[in-house]
């Protein structure tokens, strides 16, 4: 081993001498022959010849003791790289188009990957990640369905048991209003528990962190504060701790940061400000959520005791299970009761934290990569006939160092050195494009409602990643060109130019073959962004039974505003009053929902009907409405009467109902003054309620899905208190420039109340990141693929026509009409379209079927998206195709066969 | 007209190599005439393969190179086997001669 290094190291640092000695012992090996053949009666002259014959090249010998000796791994690779960077450098547009392609091949993967990684992959930056598990529970009794959330009583069951973990600990995500009054400054906040920060082992920026000790019932309101939020905030003073900090209108205490680069346990959102779960109560009030055993608003992880593996831990959660439940169940229905002790406590790895992102992302994010892997693979292709073509052009030096002397091997290894060399330069460019694409994509996916946050710096995985893929690309794109080119006959290319003409057809045809894998690559690509693009069009166009345009969305918190709840009513009212009576409204309404907002209320509906729906089939929305709700989101009525100022809450109780409702609980088509009832809590009845409307369908969720059974009561029959509404406000103008408007407005109500403006249109549009991602990147890169394809086709018959000049000239010459050299051109083009279109579409056909999930309103095998795809490549490489073919129509015969 | 030569097996080289150097040190020119000599010129060792054999076997460790002398004053390489070098050979001398013999017992029988 050490015998073996220093040998190659004394043959690479102490060249000279060794080439000298092999030299020497050479030469007096020749010399001896020379002796002998002379001993054995031949003449010195004749002695010498045979010598010679018997050496065979002298050069070729002593490239084969370096290679046995182990020099030239090394040593030519410094040679290869000289060598290579002075070829790139001599054809700087050629070696500028390639690496400008690979790093926008290499970027846009390099982009995506990144993004993989740090939603999916990543370990949380905390100790030892990996003995992190989230606690989840079972319901056997709803056909397994597993959900991550728990009550406040069972987090202090799990808690008081938490010897099954090394700890525990909880924490819930919810929106802090840091403002004094006015409008509302939203900063990112959670509940966690005592042992929240020691479990998970985050460091004290300043301050201290809380303890065990912080979360007991009846605490002080103490907050810890990120590392960036000190900074951003408080420009990372000192003075920061134990300075108070307005939360949701309540007075808290700072009494510490934590450190940097700790943003929580969620992935794809940081936290702000932290308070302790027994914080609650300061908000609630008598009510507290610490003590309702149906709000599901806490989530739990625990950290594995060294030693147990999953299926212990398994067991002993199992164990637990009963007394968890047993000890926390909610005033349900004895039946539901039951079935609620027999849920199960499990755990999941949790490594990489979790993660909303996840779930939403994980699909288009594989599609993505898929994507962006074909644009890589286009832009090889594209630079694989570069090399083809300049391999040509090098036909002679090839053939010139083979006949020196030079392996096949050898050259074959300096080729794919300039391959590589051209890719790394290309993947250091695409980091850079990559870093910038990274940011650019969060910033897309972020939404006003929900801003994702990631940490986006470079890992070890990401940059093995880039590697990995420029050193893949590089063989890729390289090892062709490299085989065939040194695939010389040394005879004909000494014979010159007419023999290399005549293999020069025969040369092109690998080049037909990546050109017509990248027309059907860019084929798959193209169908793809086509059905995306046609998805999110349908999902943008179609009627949502609302006009999302020009209304403004006015949140109104009344709590926040301490405004007593029996003097709420009136004032939501008047509120509701002053903004119709605006300049630049067109109409005003208000509601406890908004259409596509993330949040949903529902209940199962009990008619008299014969055979009603039951369970889930009988489940309903509902909203809670003004009577000049419809009106403003310009939701038709379609029979009936509207809400109005008779609808109190002494009247009877009323609803509107929507379509799908009307048909699925009463399919006779007499829904209009039926009465139906909203289940009621266990041991309580519930009043029946008369349909009085019939309004036309509208989303409620998603515009993805089939109208819900929808129904819609005045809000002056609100049962529970209500204390956050929304003004929907349509506007002539922009709305957003309403806000100033609504906002003096609403103080001359009142100037307490903290408001949050959105518009209906962006939180539409907010619901369809997903489907804008895939359709906008999607088509981009489907553009890119299809321009890298085209400057492939063109390069590819550019080349073509360069080397058939003389033929094209003859031909000419002999009186074919300028025509037919046209057709022969364009024969070429329509035969590699055509193979390239059929292979695309079999491989279309086979692979979009994975789309199916992400489409809306067509199927993956989509006719229409299918022919105007192949219409466009088609149109395109065809114009791309006439160029080179006018330019061989156009050839002088003369001027041609003046070359020959 | 000499006698037919034959084409040695891969890896058989190394073996007479060795062989030949176990005796005393040699240089390259008398390494290939020995063995011609042995084999009654039945092997004929091209340089093309013999100093790419001998390099590659000192590159292992098996011979080490000194400048000498040769017998008509001039200065030449000469090969020595080192220890593993002398090991390596005993392993492969046995490992051939059973397969020698393994070959010669098919040839006969089979």
């Amino acid at each position: 081993m050490f015998n073996d290094m220093f040998f190659r190291l004394r043959s690479l640092f102490r060249r000279d001498a060794v080439e000298l000695e092999a030299d020497t012992e050479l030469r007096f090996h020749f010399d001896q022959q020379v002796e002998k053949y002379v001993k054995s009666g031949l003449t010195r002259e004749e002695a010498r010849r045979r010598a010679r014959l018997d050496f065979g090249g002298h050069e070729q010998l002593k490239e084969e003791i370096r290679e046995a000796r182990g020099v030239n791994l090394i040593e030519t690779l410094f040679q290869d790289i000289r060598y290579g960077l002075r070829i790139i450098g001599r054809t700087p547009v050629i070696s500028c188009i390639a690496i400008l392609s690979l790093a926008l091949g290499i970027g846009a993967n390099t982009a995506i990957f990144s993004l993989i990684d740090t939603v999916l992959l990543r370990m949380l930056p905390v100790q030892r990640p990996e003995e992190l598990v989230q606690v989840l529970r079972l319901n056997p009794a709803r056909g397994g369905g597993i959900d991550p959330s728990f009550t406040n009583s069972l987090w202090e069951q799990v808690r008081d048991h938490e010897d099954v973990f090394s700890g525990a600990f909880a924490w819930s995500q919810e929106q802090f209003d840091l403002a004094q009054g006015g409008a509302v400054q939203n900063a990112k906040g959670i509940f966690v528990s005592g042992g929240y920060f020691t479990t998970l082992g985050v460091p004290t920026a300043a301050g201290r962190l809380f303890t065990k000790a912080d979360d007991q019932r009846g605490c002080p309101a103490l907050a810890v504060l990120s590392y960036g939020f000190w900074q951003d905030h408080f420009g990372g003073a000192q003075s920061a701790i134990g300075s108070a900090l307005s939360i949701n209108h309540q007075r808290f205490q700072v009494i510490g940061v934590s450190s940097p680069g700790f943003y929580g346990v969620e992935v794809g959102s940081k936290f702000d400000v932290a308070i302790p779960i027994c914080a609650a109560a300061v908000f609630d009030g008598k009510e507290s959520r610490l003590d309702r055993r149906s709000w599901w608003w806490l989530n739990i992880m625990g950290r594995v005791k060294p030693g147990i593996s999953q299926n212990q831990l398994k067991a002993r959660l199992g164990v637990l299970s009963p007394q968890v439940f047993g000890g926390a169940v909610p005033d349900w229905a004895p039946a539901d009761q039951q079935s609620f002790k027999q849920r199960v406590l499990l755990s999941v790895p949790a490594a990489t934290g979790t993660s909303d992102l996840r779930q939403q992302f994980k699909q288009p994010l594989d599609i993505l990569m898929g994507v962006v892997g074909l644009v890589l693979l286009i832009a090889c292709a594209n630079i694989a006939s570069l090399m083809l073509a300049r391999a040509s052009a090098r036909h002679k030096e090839i053939a010139v160092r083979k006949a020196l002397g030079a392996s096949r091997a050898r050259l074959i290894r300096q080729l794919l050195t300039e391959c590589v060399l051209l890719s790394t330069a290309g993947a250091l460019l695409g980091i850079l494009f990559a870093r910038w694409g990274t940011s650019l994509l969060v910033r897309f996916i972020s939404t006003g409602n929900n801003s994702v946050f990631l940490d986006l710096s470079f890992d070890w995985r990401i940059l093995c990643f880039t590697a990995t893929v420029a050193v893949f690309t590089g063989f890729l794109f390289g090892v062709l060109p490299a085989f065939r080119s040194t695939r010389v006959s040394l005879t004909s290319a000494m014979k010159g130019s007419q023999a290399v003409d005549a293999e020069s057809r025969a040369k092109f045809r690998p080049g037909k073959w990546i050109v017509a894998s990248q027309v059907a690559l860019s084929l798959v690509l193209l169908v793809a962004s086509g059905l995306f693009l046609r998805s999110l069009v349908k999902l943008v166009t179609m009627d949502a039974g609302f006009d999302r345009n020009n209304v403004l969305i006015v949140h109104a918190n009344l709590h926040n505003a301490k405004v007593a709840p029996e003097q709420q009513p009136a004032m939501f009212d008047e509120v509701e009053n002053r903004l119709r009576a605006l300049a630049g409204v067109v109409s005003a309404g208000r509601s406890v929902m908004t259409p596509v907002s993330n949040y949903i209320w529902n209940n199962l509906l009990q008619v008299d009907t014969p055979n009603p729906p039951t369970g889930d089939a009988a489940l309903a929305f509902f909203n809670f409405i003004s009577p000049g709700y419809l009106g403003t989101m310009r939701t038709p009525l379609l029979a009936g009467r509207n809400f109005n100022d008779g609808d109190t809450k002494a009247a009877p109780l009323v609803a509107i109902v929507n379509e799908a409702l009307a048909r699925k609980f009463f399919p006779n088509g007499d829904a209009l003054g039926k009465y139906f009832r909203v289940q009621p809590e266990p041991g309580k009845t519930a009043p029946p309620i008369q349909i009085v409307g019939l309004a036309k369908d509208a989303k409620y969720e998603s515009l993805r899905e089939e109208a819900h059974p929808t129904a819609y009561f005045p809000v002056a029959q609100i049962t529970d208190l209500t204390e956050e509404q929304v003004f929907e406000v349509r506007t002539a103008t922009r709305p957003s420039a309403l806000v100033p408007a609504v906002q003096e407005a609403v103080a001359g109500v009142s100037k307490t109340i903290p408001l949050e403006f959105h518009t209906l249109a962006e939180q539409v549009d907010d619901s369809l990141v997903q489907e804008r991602l895939l359709a906008t990147l999607s088509t981009f890169f489907g553009g890119l693929a299809l321009l890298l394809a085209m400057i492939g086709l063109y390069g590819a018959l550019s080349y073509l026509v360069a080397q058939r000049q003389p033929e094209f000239g003859i031909r000419m010459a002999l009186g074919a009409p300028r025509g037919s050299i046209l057709r022969l051109v364009m024969r070429d083009v329509v035969i590699v379209l055509t193979g390239g279109l059929t292979a695309g579409a079999c491989l279309a056909l086979a692979t979009v079927g994975v789309l199916q999930k992400m489409l809306f309103g067509l199927a993956p095998h989509d006719t229409f998206t299918f022919i105007a795809a192949i219409g466009v490549l088609s149109a395109v490489a065809v114009v791309a195709g006439y160029l080179p073919a006018r330019r061989a129509m156009r050839i002088d015969p003369m001027v041609a066969l003046r070359y020959e | 007209m000499a006698k037919k030569r034959i084409e040695l097996p891969q890896g058989t080289l190394d073996l007479l190599i060795l062989r030949t150097l176990a005796l005393e040190p040699q240089h390259g020119w008398a390494i290939s005439e020995r063995i011609q000599q042995i084999s009654s010129d039945v092997l004929l060792i091209q340089q093309g393969s013999l100093y790419p054999a001998l390099h590659r076997l000192e590159r292992r460790g098996r011979i080490k190179a000194k400048w000498g002398t040769s017998e008509n004053n001039r200065r030449a390489k000469y090969y020595e086997l080192t220890k593993t070098g002398r090991k390596q050979l005993e392993l492969e001398k046995d490992t051939w001669k059973k397969l020698a013999a393994a070959v010669a017992q098919i040839l006969e029988t089979a």
